[in-house]
């Protein structure tokens, strides 16, 4: 689930999101001790008092509970239903719901501390949180999962909702699961509150615009770089790869922003391998979409058809531009492939999570390239998640120009708050992007009157 | 096949002639039909139907002389051509039918008339002959009825007498006979005598056959006459008046079978002549109640006999199903030689019977009642020895003893051969017959061979079946079906059932094809034609995706259009799966897996290009959209990030994305219900799982095939052996397993775990990929085992599994995932995605091995240690052999194997070292075979039941009886069936306490065998029930069971018995 390009709520993504600083190459050890020595790491450069550490290095809450469940053959099974809030500081709680046979307490409570860094960073007024059921839905039909999903917000129904907590859909969750749960709560508290969860169907309090927000926040990070290091969009070519939704949305944006993109890489199913089209005066976006398939696949030999050249699955990293941006998967640029960059390579903007490994990062920070990380350049999801719930609230919903305006706004903004600390404390803009989420968390708590 | 195009030409106008004659035919027996109207009046009308059945219609003229009337038209001209036949009932010409033409006309076969007009016209003769008879006996038996109404019971039967001397003394002779054998047979002594003197039969007289070798003296009785009176005579004093009566209005209804009993006891009989008697045997009208039971039984054996299997286990379940007036249904519709002794084969077998146990199971729901088979034509096998030999072909019917690379090689000029021969006039009419009557839809020519669809030799998808678009000129149609029959022929040859003939010993078995030319079920959409779906189904799920599905829940592979896709595998196309027992887990469950495995394309015949196509379901749906039969509920909406249901209006198909998900099918109609109540039903009756094939076209159900679940052993479970030996065992497993083994392994190729999550490059790890898949070329085929990291071929980060597809493992025995733990973290595996689904389908076992669970054994220094062949069989891979290792089993232990045993019930698994044969395999294959026989489950526990019966001392344990009840006894147990016993007690509680304990014993060395036998584990079988005077005294609980009327204990002998 974590590596699908395709996948289009940012909130899954961060399901699985590999902890920055451990060895990438191998899946964590435990994630809640890696999320607590990311955190320790960051609140040493903040020299956070010990009350504040002890604070935010644990949830707030945890609620863990029995979801009993009357089977379809007639017996009743008991399932483990969790939910963590791991800080409300800034405001409600925000985090999907995972279903998923593995799950454990430690990895919810990651999921959830990362959660709270990432609304931060954006500065949406949303703290983190995180839930889950032990359960494989292959194993289950759909009405069980129904009753799962109604057993789980019965069991919490006090301790979520609009201005407590507001879920989303996660690893094997998808609208219909969050349709489920809205109107359990909605029979249990008497009312309609479509702002108690998000990523909804639109028509059914979902928000236009969330197909674009990752892409489109991607390049908009991008463009403030651009700015920044005063280049000229228009005199930019870029590779990108991935060929899925937010790869997609992230072509459309640079394109119209005068960029030119000359070669995508995309995998394929067929030959179980990667392959990058190339097209030197650029990829027309229209064309190319018209011949790939529902996963973001491209079909080679029409590709080869319509003039563009074929090149194996790791060229698009080696070519002559100024932008990449990894839409794809995790750990994509690595110590191995970093020196192919080319000399000319300006800006890495992460659309997807995790491309980069720590030694690539290294070299690339010596090499001044810019790299915008990938829990700022991929905020446009959770933040248009952000929106879904404000226009859910005021039961009032926006056109989908005003949703991606807003998030224009919120992008830039965030871009800049990070970009302006890096520069000032000179420090990467991966660092900078923790140092002011934690900081932002820290400064709540604190007058709060917590700590 | 141009040759042929005149001789079509002249073809077609016999068939036109053929048409005529058969038309005049109905005709006839339609007229005859008219119980109600004068004989004469009905012949009036017959004379005006006969001119056109004849060659020259405008010049013919008929009359019929009967009992000295000539009946004519005014205008009958009497002319030198006639053609003439007698009407003769019970031996006597009593008139006689006249065809003749107003003027001389060409010369033909006899005079201007032609053969097939000859036969016409003396089946007519017949058939008014018969009409005759049945006017003549129904006024003799309403006479009788009449009689009796006024006469006293006793004079009853002697009406009957005199009726019958006056009209039929043949029959009168014939039921004379069967009285004084059944006297003779019940004892009488005056009958004995009668019999004695009237001798016909040496065998009656002990005295003359103990005697001499002499020949016996001829008969000494005198006239027929003298014969029955005296036999009704002594009748009169031994049985009742109720009994004589009786016997004899029996005797006289099964004598109107008799023809047909004769027909097929004799073995000269074609199946022609049968088909004739059982024609005439139908136009009689005999009521098959009113037969006695065992000459019902005879004629259904003989008759499934002649027309389908000599197979006694097929007969034996058929006989209880198929009646004979099942088989007016097929008279119509055989193509068949002269002199034909050939069969319809295995699958029209297997398919009528499946209808016919759908018919008269009395319990069958309206739904099944539905259940439709399309029209069917059949070809009777030995029409390819003719085709054969017509054309000289003969050399090919050795070619099976042939290298099997020689048959592979010369196999498509074999074909291309059998495609330019000619067809027997005969046949090529036959055939023509059949296209007249099927019309001008679809067909599937289907092979049906005789071997086909037997238990253990499922012959699937080896042999041919063709389907035609069957547009054009009726030339071109009747081109092209023998175009496809020949072709179907030829695949009789073919490589691959050859090889799978020689696999299970079947190569000197005669072999000969039957053919089904049936409907294809479905419906124009556009320009092309398909059912909405088709798909197989079984009784036993052996791909279990989810733990919750068992076995019996079955399975059934769904796709749109017409079922080819489901029946073979196709790459990069997916069937929708559903076990029918637990139809609401699905395989795949997030948006994401339900759109990438939903079926994409579809297979369908183009009727504008006449032929079958396989087209994109996509473009499929924009060009005809709407129009798709079902489409409601057969597709479910792609929104952004789900699938919905389709709610509401039809979308746009041009616009709308769609996933095929048979959604609305499976939950709002009762097609899955349907199948899983035929599987049931099927399961039941035929006492085995099915194989099922069927195509719904959007209205009706129709099953197309039905044959016993092919499981070759592969489902049963592997007794597990214990105390292996430690530096013998490769590996063991307790998670996940499955049922099965690999017997023989004789090469790993092994993907080290650490070395390849130390590979940095993409490149070095798909190089691993493309060496596995170049291993799979070279190693031997079947017998090489895959053991890697993680999830093998999986879509994604390859760093979680081997980058392989299936072709690169197509030829492996075996895939073992190992899944390293890493802290709490357990990677997920194959386990239940589409990968494992390839696997299933090449009967490759799959394994995930936890080596870090400490329960389980995994040998890694032996994988690790053991000598690399990769550099000598791959040198251009060598870079790799730090990761992948190929090791030869045997050479490396000198001599050993590595043999694989699976048990799921156990969820144990087994890799272990071992000489190449042991005693375990011989325990194995029986289990299979019991397994396949299950009839045979009841007759080994009545055995033990007996042998512990037997070894019971009913002093020593205070046991007065023992009694066998329920399934054992009524031999209706089935695998997992306890032993129910009823042991009589009178002794003390000691004593009582040492019998269970005694018997407990027993209890669970049978639930063992029982495991060993067929996979079903259970505490202990026997379920003991002790009933005390008391409780018989009451007839208290179980107590009833001693003496009761219905389904009694059985009382079995103890030790110390007398």
């Amino acid at each position: 689930m974590a590596t699908t390009p395709t996948e289009p709520v940012v909130d899954r993504k961060e399901a699985a999101k590999p902890a920055q600083s451990s060895n990438r190459s191998h899946k964590p050890f435990n994630s809640f001790q890696i999320a607590q020595a990311q955190f320790d790491r960051v609140a040493e450069y903040l020299t956070l008092d010990p009350a504040t550490r002890d604070l935010l290095r644990f949830p707030l809450r945890e609620y863990q509970f029995a979801i009993p469940v009357r089977m379809d053959d007639g017996t009743v099974k008991i399932f483990r239903g969790f939910r963590v809030q791991h800080n409300d500081a800034r405001g409600p709680g925000k985090g999907g719901i995972r279903f998923h046979p593995q799950e454990t307490i430690d990895t919810v409570r990651a999921l959830s501390m990362w959660m709270t860094w990432k609304c931060a960073v954006v500065d949406i007024p949303l703290g983190g949180a995180k839930g889950g059921v032990i359960c494989d839905p292959h194993n289950l039909s759909a009405r069980e999962q129904e009753q799962i999903c109604r057993g789980w917000v019965r069991q919490v129904a006090r301790d979520v909702g609009p201005v407590i907590d507001v879920p989303a859909p996660d690893v094997m969750t998808d609208a219909q699961h969050m349709l489920w749960m809205l109107d359990e709560f909605e029979r249990i508290h008497g009312g309609r509150f479509p702002g108690f969860i998000t990523g909804k169907p639109v028509g059914l309090g979902g928000s236009l615009g969330r197909t674009e927000a990752t892409g489109y926040g991607v390049v908009i990070t991008l463009r403030e770089a651009l700015k920044e290091l005063d280049i000229r969009p228009e005199n930019t070519q870029a590779t990108v790869q991935g060929f899925g939704n937010v790869a997609h949305y992230a072509i459309e944006l640079y394109q119209r922003l005068g960029g030119r993109v000359i070669a995508v890489a995309c995998w394929d199913q067929a030959d179980q391998c990667a392959y990058t089209y190339r097209k030197r005066d650029g990829i027309d976006l229209q064309q190319l979409s018209s011949i790939t398939d529902h996963f973001g696949g491209i079909n080679k030999h029409k590709a080869a058809d319509l003039g563009y050249e074929v090149l194996s699955g790791d060229a698009w990293i080696e070519q002559e531009v100024d932008i990449l941006i990894p839409a794809a998967m995790e750990n994509q640029i690595t110590g191995d492939n970093v020196n192919r960059m080319s000399p000319r390579l300006r800006i890495i903007a992460e659309g997807a999570n995790g491309p980069t490994t720590p030694e690539a990062d290294a070299q690339i920070r010596e090499r001044g390239i810019l790299l915008i990380p990938d829990f700022l350049a991929n905020a446009g999801g959770v933040t248009c998640s952000y929106f879904e719930q404000v226009q859910s609230n005021m039961n009032y919903f926006w056109e989908k120009d005003e949703v991606l305006g807003k998030l224009d706004v919120k992008m830039t903004s965030a871009y800049f708050a990070v970009s302006d600390l890096a520069r000032r404390e000179t420090l990467s803009m991966r660092d900078a992007a923790y140092a002011i989420a934690i900081g932002r968390v820290a400064k709540a708590c604190h007058e709060r009157g917590w700590v | 096949m141009k040759a042929e195009e005149h001789q079509l030409g002249t073809m077609l106008h016999a068939l036109q002639e053929r048409a005529k004659e058969l038309n005049c035919l109905y005709q006839v027996g339609e007229l005859l039909n008219h119980s109600g109207r004068s004989l004469e009046d009905i012949f009036r009308s017959i004379i005006q139907v006969l001119p056109p059945g004849w060659q020259y219609p405008a010049d013919c003229q008929a009359r019929i002389i009967f009992e000295g009337t000539a009946i004519q038209a005014p205008e009958f001209l009497p002319t030198p051509w006639v053609q003439r036949a007698s009407i003769v009932v019970q031996q006597e010409a009593v008139g006689a039918i006249e065809v003749s033409y107003r003027r001389e006309l060409p010369r033909s076969d006899e005079g201007p008339f032609l053969k097939e007009e000859r036969r016409l016209i003396d089946t007519i003769a017949d058939r008014i002959a018969n009409a005759v008879t049945q006017r003549r006996l129904k006024a003799a038996f309403e006479g009788w009825g009449a009689a009796s109404a006024t006469a006293s019971a006793a004079a009853e039967w002697r009406v009957v007498l005199e009726f019958l001397r006056d009209t039929d003394p043949a029959l009168l002779k014939r039921i004379s006979r069967k009285l004084i054998n059944h006297l003779s047979w019940s004892g009488v002594e005056e009958a004995k005598e009668l019999l004695r003197k009237a001798s016909a039969s040496p065998k009656l007289d002990p005295t003359l056959v103990s005697d001499e070798n002499r020949p016996l003296p001829q008969s000494l009785l005198g006239s027929a006459g003298d014969l029955t009176a005296e036999v009704f005579r002594i009748a009169a004093q031994h049985m009742s008046e109720s009994e004589i009566l009786n016997s004899v209005t029996r005797w006289i209804k099964e004598d109107k079978a008799s023809f047909l009993v004769r027909a097929l006891e004799n073995q000269d009989t074609s199946l022609g002549e049968v088909m004739e008697c059982l024609e005439r045997y139908r136009h009689i009208g005999v009521e098959e109640g009113e037969l006695s039971l065992y000459t019902q039984t005879g004629l259904r054996v003989s008759l499934i006999r002649r027309f389908f299997s000599e197979s006694l286990t097929f007969i034996n379940v058929a006989k209880k199903f198929i009646d004979v007036q099942d088989f007016y249904d097929l008279l119509d519709r055989i193509v068949f030689p002269p002199g034909c002794h050939g069969k319809l084969g295995g699958k029209s077998a297997g398919l009528f019977l499946a209808k016919k146990i759908i018919d008269k199971a009395p319990d069958a729901s309206d739904l099944l009642r539905a259940v439709r088979v399309p029209k069917t034509w059949y070809i009777t096998s030995d029409w390819i020895q003719n085709f054969v030999h017509h054309n000289d072909l003969e050399d090919v019917l050795n070619r099976k003893y042939m290298e099997i690379e020689q048959v592979r090689q010369e196999y498509p000029h074999l074909v291309a051969l059998f495609k330019t021969s000619s067809f027997p006039s005969e046949f090529a009419k036959g055939l023509a017959l059949a296209l007249d009557d099927l019309g001008d839809v679809p067909l599937i020519v289907r092979s049906s061979s005789l071997l086909e669809d037997r238990p253990g030799s499922a012959f699937s998808g080896k042999y041919k079946s063709l389907f035609l678009g069957n547009r054009g000129t009726k030339e071109e149609r009747l081109a092209a079906l023998m175009d496809a029959v020949a072709e179907v022929y030829a695949s009789i040859f073919g490589p691959d059932p050859t090889e799978y003939r020689a696999e299970r010993g079947l190569l000197d078995v005669h072999e000969e094809m039957g053919i089904m030319i049936q409907e294809v079920v479905g419906q124009a959409v556009g320009k092309y034609f398909l059912p909405a779906c088709s798909g197989v189904a079984f009784s036993n799920n052996e791909f279990r995706w989810s733990a919750r599905i068992k076995r019996e829940d079955g399975l059934i592979r769904l796709v749109p259009g017409l079922g080819t896709r489901a029946v073979d595998r196709v790459a990069d196309d997916y069937p929708v799966l559903i076990a029918p027992g637990q139809p609401n887990l699905r395989v795949n469950v997030t948006p994401d897996e339900v759109l990438r495995y939903s079926p994409k394309r579809v297979d369908l015949i183009n009727l504008e290009k006449n032929k079958f196509e396989t087209v994109d379901l996509a473009t499929l749906l924009r060009e005809a959209g709407a129009s798709y039969p079902q489409i409601r509920d057969l597709v479910s909406i792609l929104s952004r990030d789900r699938i919905e249901p389709l709610i509401g209006p039809l979308p746009d198909f041009a616009s709308q994305g769609v996933a095929f998900t048979f959604e609305g099918l499976i939950r709002h109609t009762p097609f899955v219900t349907c199948i899983r109540e035929l599987l049931q039903l099927l399961q039941h009756r035929l006492g085995t799982p099915v194989d099922i094939e069927f195509a719904y076209d959007g209205k009706d159900f129709y099953l197309l095939q039905c044959r016993p679940q092919s499981y070759g052993g592969d489902g049963v479970p592997a007794p597990i052996p214990q105390n292996l030996p430690p530096d013998k065992l490769i590996f063991s497993a307790r998670h996940f397993v499955s049922n099965g083994k690999v017997p023989v392994i004789t090469h790993i190729v092994y993907v080290d775990l650490e070395g390849y999550s130390q590979l940095s490059d993409q490149n070095a790890m798909l190089d691993i990929g493309r060496a596995v898949g170049k291993l799979n070329k070279l190693l031997p085929k079947r017998q090489f085992m895959l053991v890697g990291p993680g999830r093998w071929g999986s879509r994604g980060d390859i760093k979680l599994g081997v980058p392989v597809t299936y072709s690169d493992i197509n030829n492996s025995a075996m895939l073992i995932e190992v899944a390293r733990q890493k802290g709490n973290y357990l990677p997920e595996l194959s386990f239940g995605t589409h990968f494992f689904q390839d696997l299933v389908e090449a009967s490759i076992r799959y394994l995930p091995l936890y080596p870090d669970d400490p329960s389980t054994t995994f040998n890694d220094l032996f994988l690790r240690r053991s000598r690399n062949l990769l550099p000598e069989l791959l040198p251009e891979f060598a870079h790799l052999q730090e990761t992948l290792r190929v090791i030869d089993v045997p050479l490396q232990t000198g001599g050993l194997k590595l043999r694989v045993l699976m048990n799921a019930d156990l969820q144990q698994a087994v890799g272990f070292l071992s000489p190449a044969q042991q005693d375990i395999d011989s325990f194995a294959a029986e289990s299979a075979t019991t397994d396949r026989a299950p009839n045979e489950h009841w007759r080994w526990r009545f055995r033990m039941a007996q042998k512990i019966a037997a070894e019971l001392d009913g002093q020593q344990f205070g046991v007065n009886a023992f009694y066998l009840f329920g399934s054992t006894k009524n031999a209706t147990a089935g695998p997992a069936s306890d032993i129910d016993l009823l042991l009589h007690f009178q002794g003390n509680a000691q004593q009582k306490g040492e019998l269970l304990l005694w018997l407990e014993g027993w209890s669970q060395c049978l639930a063992e065998i029982n495991f060993l036998r067929t996979g079903y584990r259970s505490d202990g079988l026997l379920d003991v029930h002790l009933i005390t005077d008391a409780d018989i005294e009451e007839r208290s609980s179980f107590a009833v069971k001693v003496n009761a009327v219905t389904d009694p204990a059985r009382k079995l002998p103890m030790k110390n018995d007398r």
